[in-house]
């Protein structure tokens, strides 16, 4: 497979390639020069290689240069590829991979925000991550810009959002909106109640984790702050920054510390898929499925503080292992709760499976074919729902997945409706494995001194299969006990560039659960940048409208 | 099938009745093992400043307001509970209560602040022997401190002797503004 690939390179590429490096198992970074990027991407396309993500760094300092960095997944062979590209800083000009890859559009803006990259013939080349006020020539991301930097702000600048279509009208849904959870900003094109497209601005709640990261904390601190990068699936992200920094540095940790892991991922899958059932019950007006699917997920919360010390956060990964043992007592605690919460999620799945009421607002929403999936990148329980068979855990097996034996349950109805069937599966599936970790779980040490310092400028990359999906992140080690890069990408990162294709020709009032089907977070897809909201000011509807609209969508036959 | 499943809906609900607690009349008290309020025994704490160099959020803070006095400030209003600090506590002076209810309109009210009378030997910060070999947590910044209590701001600046100058100029210290 890498020899191939290799192979691909030379003949179609010559001399554009300046090297290959192979750096563990399953991660392969292939350095290009900047005119070949966008060939390179196409090579590794055809090769089967799914787009992850993309990532800029500051060298300036080095070698005056910027690096840009796409990351692919070959998802059967378990292999990540990262074509590595520099460009210098003085013309931070390259060709732009989007016109064949649509998923990698926002990992291109970033990075046209947070450090002055620019990309030829990028399709839609606006403002993404950072505020409408932001001063034009301050790139955060630039090692030489401070990271308590706060310019001045302005009042009469406004995000342009795009054309609307000839013949429909504009309704904006957020900043602020009971149907969405956090802040983020739609611009929805209806002809009467069909949508005809959307144009997004959102990062409105970023907090600056990366730059704080690089500049002010040290390594096992990070991990406490990854974990608050999502209210939801924060061990995930503890757990992907840790595996990445001891991928880079070299560190064995024990076993046991990685079936600990195991276990507080999947704990986390199914406290989060419940909340996700409920939430999407909500979005669809049968708060019954709300109340109960809460209940039941939180004995799961309770366990989890007699676990860990905390309902959410729970602060077990740090690097080299984890902090809390589980004992014997602990591990039959587990195991009674799981086995309950299965009992009554059964109720609550055999209670709903057949209601039409809910099909009625499920079923055939939200579509989009498995090709288009494919072609967006989508990933996590939204792909599988659209007969994507894609799975972190299975693919790119980390912590003690390899051990565990489950099923990566996909779907073929490509809505809503088998959004959530999958995710119901996948808790069935979270129960079955949190058994066998229980189960096979070896003895042993649950941290590893280390011995060595990490040395400097190593590149890793790890992918951890979040309840939404996976979540990748991209580590390069620095010098000062902390990351000099560390680029994270949330699954609704990738998915939420797919929503104004599932929106597409659906009414409007199904807005709320298409929307909901992808378990939305937007601040895990906010991270990125430094301080401020303060967006633009779209035109607003009156409370006049408003009310009158939602009579019309309560009327709705 | 519309009926089947509301009659299957309606036992679902019934079953489990009323699960929501009578909270505050009826105490709800936290695990054991919780991470709440942490607590500080000033007999055991050597000031090391361990727990300020770890604390994720920097809500511990150390100054020394003169040769022998060093002051450490915990502020309760910024804290995540991550229990770090008690982690690496070599003395065990830090514990994690499971005080969970914190709320109350002056933040003086959580916040703990210790004076240590401070023998110069210990300034050094060799005292600290938790993860001597842990690379990834090596102590950082020994020696004099300089954090600024009222702004409840730290201040990556050490010196080996005691510097007046240096305690001056952090007194002047300004947040970023807009």
């Amino acid at each position: 497979m890498r020899k191939e690939l290799e192979a691909q390179f030379a003949v179609q590429l010559h001399d554009a390639v300046v090297c290959v490096e192979k750096t563990d198992q399953r991660t392969i970074f292939i350095d290009v020069k900047r005119e070949a990027i966008r060939r390179a991407a196409r090579i590794v396309t055809d090769a089967g290689g799914r787009y992850m993500c993309g990532v800029g760094y500051d060298n300036i300092a080095r070698d005056g240069t910027l690096g840009m960095v796409h990351t692919f997944s070959m998802d059967q062979n378990d292999y990540f590829i990262c074509i590595r590209t520099k460009v210098s800083a003085i013309d931070p000009v390259m060709e732009s991979i989007t016109p064949d890859l649509p998923s990698a559009g926002w990992s291109e803006r970033e990075f046209m925000d947070m450090l002055g990259m620019q990309f030829t013939n990028h399709p839609k080349p606006k403002r993404l991550v950072l505020a409408d006020d932001w001063p034009a020539g301050i790139y955060p991301l630039r090692k030489e810009v401070p990271y308590d930097l706060v310019p001045p702000g302005a009042e009469d600048v406004a995000y342009q959002l795009d054309e609307a279509p000839p013949g429909t009208r504009v309704v904006p849904i957020g900043p602020f909106h009971p149907s969405l959870h956090e802040p983020e900003h739609f611009a929805v094109y209806v002809d009467g109640e069909t949508i005809k497209g959307c144009d997004y601005r959102g990062f409105m709640t970023h907090r600056g984790i990366e730059k704080l990261c690089q500049t002010q904390v040290s390594y096992n601190e990070v991990p406490f702050i990854a974990e608050r990068i999502c209210g939801i699936c924060g061990s995930v992200h503890a757990t992907a920054f840790s595996q990445a920094v001891e991928s880079a540095g070299g560190i064995k940790i024990p076993r046991r510390a990685e079936y600990i892991r195991t276990l507080m991922l999947e704990i986390e899958r199914i406290h989060s898929h419940l909340l996700w059932l409920g939430v999407a019950g909500h979005l669809i007006g049968f708060d019954t499925v709300f109340m109960q699917a809460w209940r039941v997920r939180e004995q799961l919360m309770w366990l989890c503080e007699r676990l860990t010390g905390n309902r959410k956060t729970y602060g077990m990964v740090l690097i080299g292992g984890v902090r809390r043992d589980i004992t014997s007592a602990i591990a039959d605690d587990i195991r009674a709760v799981v086995k309950k919460i299965e009992e009554e999620l059964r109720v609550i799945h055999r209670a709903i499976e057949k209601d039409s009421s809910i099909h009625k607002r499920t079923k055939g929403v939200g579509t989009i074919t498995k090709e288009e999936a494919i072609a967006w990148g989508l990933i996590g329980p939204v792909a599988r729902a659209r007969g994507v068979d894609v799975d972190a855990r299975r693919d790119h097996p980390y912590a003690a997945y390899n051990d565990m034996k489950f099923d990566v349950p996909v779907l073929t109805d490509c809505d809503v409706w088998s959004t959530l069937v999958v995710r119901v599966l996948e808790t069935y599936e979270a129960i079955r494995i949190i058994h066998q970790v229980l189960d096979k779980m070896p003895s042993g040490e649950i941290f590893v001194e280390l011995k060595d310092k990490i040395p400097a400028l190593r590149h890793a990359i790890t992918t951890v299969e979040a309840p939404r999906g996976e979540s990748t992140h991209y580590v390069i080690t620095g010098e000062d006990n902390r990351p000099d890069r560390w680029r994270v990408r949330a699954p609704t990162y990738t998915n939420l560039q797919a929503v104004p294709l599932m929106l597409l020709n659906e009414q409007f009032g199904d807005f709320p659960i298409i929307m909901g089907s992808i378990d939305p977070c937007f601040s895990c897809t906010d991270r990125v940048a430094v301080i401020d909201l303060q967006s633009g000011k779209a035109r607003s509807m009156t409370r006049r409208e408003l009310e009158f609209l939602s009579r019309e969508q309560l009327h709705r036959p | 099938m519309w009926i089947t499943s509301k009659i299957k809906q309606i036992l679902m609900v019934m079953k489990p009745g009323i699960v929501t607690l009578d909270y505050p009349r009826q105490p709800a008290p936290a695990p054991t093992t919780f991470r709440g309020q942490p607590v500080w025994d000033h007999h055991k704490c050597l000031g090391c400043g361990g727990c300020a160099n770890h604390c994720p959020a920097r809500c511990i803070l150390t100054r020394d307001v003169c040769q022998e006095l060093r002051v450490m400030l915990y502020d309760g209003s910024r804290c995540t509970y991550c229990g770090r600090c008690a982690d690496v506590c070599p003395e065990d002076a830090i514990t994690m209560s499971n005080n969970f209810q914190t709320a109350c309109d002056d933040k003086n009210d959580i916040t703990t602040r210790l004076e240590l009378f401070m023998l110069t030997c210990q300034r050094c910060g060799r005292c600290y022997e938790m993860e001597k070999t842990n690379v990834i947590d090596r102590m950082e910044l020994r020696g004099f401190r300089y954090d600024n209590l009222e702004r409840r701001a730290l201040i990556r600046r050490t010196t080996d002797t005691f510097s007046p100058e240096t305690l001056a100029a952090t007194e002047q210290y300004q947040r970023p503004s807009r």
